[in-house]
């Protein structure tokens, strides 16, 4: 090995240690903007394998590698989880790409002009993204499935006493499989049990972000995850987001119109927190939970009801929501890979065409201040019993097996050239995502993965379980734009899109609020 | 940070001695023999420790960085690898990675303030490159565990907890050794636990017996510790380690 002169790197040699170069990978597509970078669609140039490169941009940093990604690499290298994303390695480019500009005027400190990336397993989609498109409506299996892997990656995490801290749809990826694993630990920590530790509360995106960081608490645990997940809980069932402030105290307001005022009798020791003077509600408010979402099914208000409890320590846990009777009671949760697959949704194209949907944002932002719009997302069908004259395919229904009836209205949200996979002709039947396994309500220790026997039984419209399937069954649907912008920056893009007042700058200041 | 020390990368790193007392090819050529090449490392972890010490940095970090420094001389050569950079590179990406962070230009100021040698006075600049080197070479495995929680734990269970300062110095010195990549963490605190309870003439046999540990492997680790107290008192003088690092002709 050669000797580079002092004060200059190395760079004839590659490592014979460590990391590997981006160039063995070609970047296909830009998937996602995130805040500490970029992310590609790639493929590995040795083996084909498409992955997502995230990249972390070194250009701005003063101090050196961001913390975000010391973060997210010391756990991400730790959780090896079949719902939480992998970090398949790093890889490092020695100075400038060929397709990246130089910027003159870059005089931090830094002089290390090279990149990293953070190469992932490639996902097809986000919740987010995936729940928004024209037309998409989930099914109560599907969105029981969803969930139980939620939450069984999240309790992956911390029994590994990990807090994601950032929760949110478009940070739950979802590939062809219908497998869904947790991404983006960018904001994620190592906590200790005691809680002793002084935890910065300005974190998760605002509208899933738990009452107690609101009023200022920096003792926390997992109970902030699963806050977190009640609000896409509900966000599910209800087809849209629940819980949407423009700032922090509106949050705050709009948590206690839903759930009540917090007191020393529904939460002990509330009036200790920091902040709970300055916001508590000068008016009497009761939790109104259970009237709102009306329309849910009885188990899954009554999960609803504990994740959404505003006292972190009284709030489900995420084993314990495992153990819920919804994922026990008809419909089950059906199995991942009976899951339709969908063309991927990431919506992310050129950067000419990313500007112009920001400014369509702020614009839509700003008319939504003026003129709250209806909500276009469609909820799941809550209630039994109800006609379904049109069975057969709603459009809902997966792309593959309603191509010919129902063209999906909106095209591909993303474009990566050749669209991979979006024919696969009736590999699933029609009720491929739907019913099933109603007979079979075994149960097990929330790990057994016994999923119902289901998807390939005869398509509902043929009368089998009319009285029990009507709920997950597509209907007639209407379709339409979705009326609020999308974050679909997966591998931990949170810039752009929905919520993006939320963190304000917070995320990237990456020094003196952490701890 | 984590919860399991066994499923955890720093486990499966851990490595005999043999291979941690190999001096790197290119240190050897320039002739710089084994015991120049521990005595090095020495004055770098002691260096980190007085660095953060101006920079008030927790214990942890230190034994963080100490790590980091002695894992980065099992893969690289101390000739391309100036120690004098090392040694503060690894103590500021520990910083970070224990969530103590502390800012690159006030270390600078420090090591300007600790040092009057030129040599080791390194730029923000080159910090910061080194970071990146550093992070190549240890594969980007920055969970360390370290020997402090077991003990205050094992100490509990052994009823011991008097013994808590002393052993808990011979724990922070055993970072002057290549202990940490040798041995699962909490050996070495049940070694330092033995030496303490001698020292102070209790009674532990019972306690260890019940442990069902290698107790062959604890009295090893004792031993290399006391071997080490030893020796020190020969090799404290700073010369030595300059004219050490001298052969390595580097900045």
């Amino acid at each position: 090995m050669s000797v580079a002169p002092t004060g200059h790197l190395n760079l004839e040699e590659s490592p014979s240690r460590g990391s590997r170069s981006v160039d063995c990978f070609e970047k296909l597509e830009q998937i996602g903007e995130g805040t500490y970078g970029q992310v590609y669609m790639a493929r590995e140039i040795k083996t084909g394998e498409i992955v997502a490169l995230k990249k972390i941009r070194m250009d701005n940093e003063r101090e050196g590698f961001p913390i975000t990604a010391i973060r997210e690499i010391k756990i991400l290298k730790k959780l090896k989880h079949e719902n939480v994303i992998k970090l398949k390695e790093i890889v490092t480019s020695q100075g400038p790409e060929r397709d990246e500009q130089v910027k003159p005027g870059s005089t931090d400190g830094n002089k290390y002009k090279g990149s990293i990336y953070m190469v992932f397993e490639y996902m097809d989609h986000d919740l987010t993204g995936l729940a928004d498109r024209p037309g998409m409506r989930f099914s109560i299996p599907q969105i029981k499935c969803y969930m139980r892997q939620l939450l069984t990656g999240l309790h992956y995490c911390h029994v590994n006493q990990v807090l994601h801290r950032d929760i949110k749809g478009s940070n739950l990826l979802i590939d062809n499989e219908g497998n869904l694993k947790l991404a983006d630990f960018g904001l994620a920590r190592s906590f200790s049990n005691d809680q002793n530790g002084n935890l910065t509360n300005r974190v998760i995106t605002l509208w899933y972000r738990p009452p107690e960081l609101l009023l200022g608490t920096t003792k926390y645990g997992p109970a902030v995850d699963m806050w977190s997940v009640g609000c896409i809980f509900a966000e599910l069932l209800h087809g849209k987001p629940i819980l949407t402030g423009k700032n922090e105290p509106e949050q705050l307001n709009k948590i206690f119109e839903l759930c009540g005022a917090p007191d020393e009798v529904n939460w002990p020791g509330v009036s200790k927190i920091p902040w709970y003077n300055n916001f508590k509600p000068t008016r009497p408010m009761k939790r109104r939970v259970r009237e709102v979402f009306k329309h849910f099914d009885r188990y899954a208000l009554e999960l609803l009801e504990r994740m959404l409890t505003l006292d972190p320590s009284q709030r489900i846990a995420a084993k314990d929501a495992l153990d819920a009777e919804y994922f026990w009671n008809d419909p089950l949760p059906c199995d991942p890979k009976s899951l339709p697959k969908y063309e991927s949704s990431h919506e992310f194209q050129t950067k000419k065409k990313r500007q112009q949907q920001r400014q369509n944002e702020e614009l839509a932002k700003r008319q939504k201040l003026q003129h709250p719009q209806p909500h276009v997302r469609l909820p799941p069908i809550q209630h039994t019993g109800q006609a379904h004259p049109q069975v057969r395919s709603g459009p809902n229904q997966p792309m593959h097996n309603s191509q010919s009836q129902h063209p999906v209205v909106a095209g591909p949200s993303h474009h990566y050239g050749k669209p991979r996979g979006p024919s696969v002709p009736n590999r699933y039947p029609p009720s491929g995502n739907s019913v099933g396994g109603y007979n079979n309500p075994s149960r097990g220790g929330y790990s057994g993965s016994q999923y119902p026997p289901h998807g390939r039984g005869p398509p509902y419209a043929t009368g089998a379980m009319p009285g029990t399937g009507p709920r997950a069954t597509g209907n007639a649907y209407v379709v339409g734009a979705p009326n609020y912008p999308q974050g679909g920056a997966p591998y931990g893009g949170s810039g752009g899109g929905r919520g993006t007042n939320m963190m304000g700058g917070n995320r990237n200041s990456q020094y003196g609020w952490q701890q | 940070m984590a919860s399991n020390f066994w499923t955890s990368s720093h486990c499966k790193q851990l490595m005999d001695q043999e291979e941690v007392d190999v001096v790197p090819a290119l240190d050897r050529e320039r002739g710089l023999t084994l015991e120049e090449f521990k005595l090095i490392k020495m004055h770098m972890a002691n260096n980190i420790w007085k660095l953060a010490q101006h920079a008030k940095l927790r214990q942890r970090v230190v034994a963080t960085a100490v790590t980091y420094m002695r894992r980065v001389y099992t893969r690289k050569s101390m000739t391309e690898y100036d120690p004098r950079l090392v040694a503060p590179t690894c103590l500021y990406l520990a910083s970070k990675a224990e969530e103590s962070t502390v800012q690159a230009r006030l270390l600078v100021f420090y090591i300007k303030k600790i040092y009057t040698d030129e040599k080791y006075r390194y730029e923000i600049k080159d910090i910061l490159e080194m970071e990146m080197k550093i992070l190549e070479a240890l594969d980007y495995y920055l969970v360390v565990y370290h020997p402090y929680r077991s003990l205050s734990q094992l100490l509990q269970d052994a009823g011991m907890k008097d013994l808590t300062h002393l052993s808990w110095g011979l724990v922070n010195d055993t970072y002057k050794m290549d202990l940490i990549l040798i041995y699962p963490p909490y050996m070495i605190a049940l070694a330092c636990i033995h030496i303490a309870s001698v020292l102070k003439e209790k009674d532990s046999t019972a306690w260890f017996e019940e442990l069902h540990v290698d107790m062959n492997v604890v009295k090893n680790i004792s031993m290399e510790i006391l071997d080490f107290y030893d020796s020190q008192n020969l090799i404290t003088d700073e010369r030595m380690t300059n004219a050490s690092l001298n052969k390595l002709a580097l900045k």
